[in-house]
């Protein structure tokens, strides 16, 4: 298994480039059916200790959307998208007409739908333009959502990824809507064990 | 104004009244506290694992598993003063953040607090309150004077244990 901790700065650089790809493609499937333009921020890939996750949104008290996802196939991750309580109502008063909810703690069936198909719309624009670059189909689980504290939801999907060491490799990306600063963190964990594979996927190993 | 002492993820705090622990957002995981109210103090561990089995013991930390958290939660308070026969335990934590749908379930939470309720029970501790399970993230303040555990969760009333 390739320990994340022994990543090389190339094989660092090419997980960014991916997720610039996969974001790219995530980005303009929302401008699309926003209909406005979204600008992207610069992805990173790192190896982050886990304990320093929760403080890319806020503290891990933070109160945001959080739609999870599990990324099957060969390839096999995580996929979490994090969107502060802001933007998610942005999304619902968009989407859905006559919607006027003002905390996310009011969501009734429909807007819960309506938020998972985002993420369900999101998570399958990335992992598209990462199968057609690996060569390796890679699908995402239906979505599971929630709103709560940033941190209870890290903890719990970080927590068996972290057995042993206390670094896990995270691809992140945020999309800023350019008038308002809407953004969305979108994060994919590759599963230690698919590590590998991936990285010769993508001619790095 | 008394210290205020943070306990983050696969961490372990001890603390004296006036000192109040605290952790914000917990999910799956679980907070193992035990309290000695007679020296009025107590500590937190963050657990997020249920078993350490098969962990190499040079690389391991023994606050992030179950079985070898509540060991050393109890090991470290006694040995810093606290009576180990007035140790009270409480846990919270424990939740599944994320709804199972038909391509996973997650028993992390549930996993969690069985571990804990095992190692407790195993240096016969007594388990007095928990507020465990559900599907919403808890922040908690424990107060070392009085050993009572506020609890906020999102969207209802404050409560203690």
């Amino acid at each position: 298994m390739q320990d994340v901790t022994n990543l090389t700065r190339t094989q660092l650089d090419a997980l960014r480039e991916i997720g610039n790809i996969g974001s790219g493609n995530a980005a303009s499937a929302l401008a699309q059916f926003l209909n406005r333009k979204i600008d992207m921020a610069v992805p990173s890939a790192s190896i982050m200790d886990f304990k320093a996750i929760p403080a890319i949104i806020g503290g891990p008290d933070k109160t945001v959307m959080g739609i999870f996802l599990k990324v099957m196939g060969e390839i096999s991750g995580r996929f979490l998208l994090l969107i502060p309580e802001k933007t998610s109502l942005k999304l619902l008063h968009t989407l859905i007409p006559g919607c006027e909810i003002d905390t996310p703690l009011k969501m009734g069936e429909l807007e819960s739908s309506c938020m998972r198909e985002v993420g369900n719309i999101l998570a399958g624009a990335f992992l598209n333009a990462l199968s057609v670059i690996t060569q390796t189909p890679m699908l995402n689980s239906l979505p599971s959502m929630t709103f709560d504290m940033a941190g209870a939801m890290i903890d719990s999907i970080v927590a068996d990824m972290t057995a042993i060491s206390d670094k896990v490799l995270m691809i992140e990306t945020s999309f800023i809507e350019s008038e308002e600063d809407l953004r969305i963190h979108i994060f994919l964990l590759p599963d230690p064990a698919s590590l590998q594979l991936l990285l010769k996927k993508i001619g790095v190993v | 104004m008394s210290a205020v002492i943070p306990v983050g993820m696969a961490e372990l705090k001890i603390a004296r009244s006036p000192e109040q622990l605290v952790v914000y957002g917990i999910g799956s995981c679980v907070i193992v506290s035990l309290y000695d109210p007679k020296s009025k103090s107590g500590g937190l561990a963050h657990v997020m694992l249920p078993d350490s089995t098969g962990i190499d013991p040079k690389v391991i930390n023994p606050v992030k598993f179950a079985d070898t958290a509540v060991p050393a939660l109890y090991e470290t308070l006694t040995g810093s003063g606290a009576f180990k026969s007035s140790l009270v335990a409480k846990i919270v934590g424990g939740s599944e953040m994320f709804p199972p749908t038909e391509d996973f379930e997650n028993n992390i939470g549930r996993d969690n607090t069985e571990a804990v309720k095992k190692a407790l029970k195993k240096l016969n501790l007594p388990l007095i309150a928990e507020d465990t399970g559900g599907r919403r993230g808890r922040s908690i303040e424990f107060d070392l004077e009085s050993g009572i555990i506020r609890l906020s969760i999102l969207g209802e009333e404050l409560r203690e244990i």
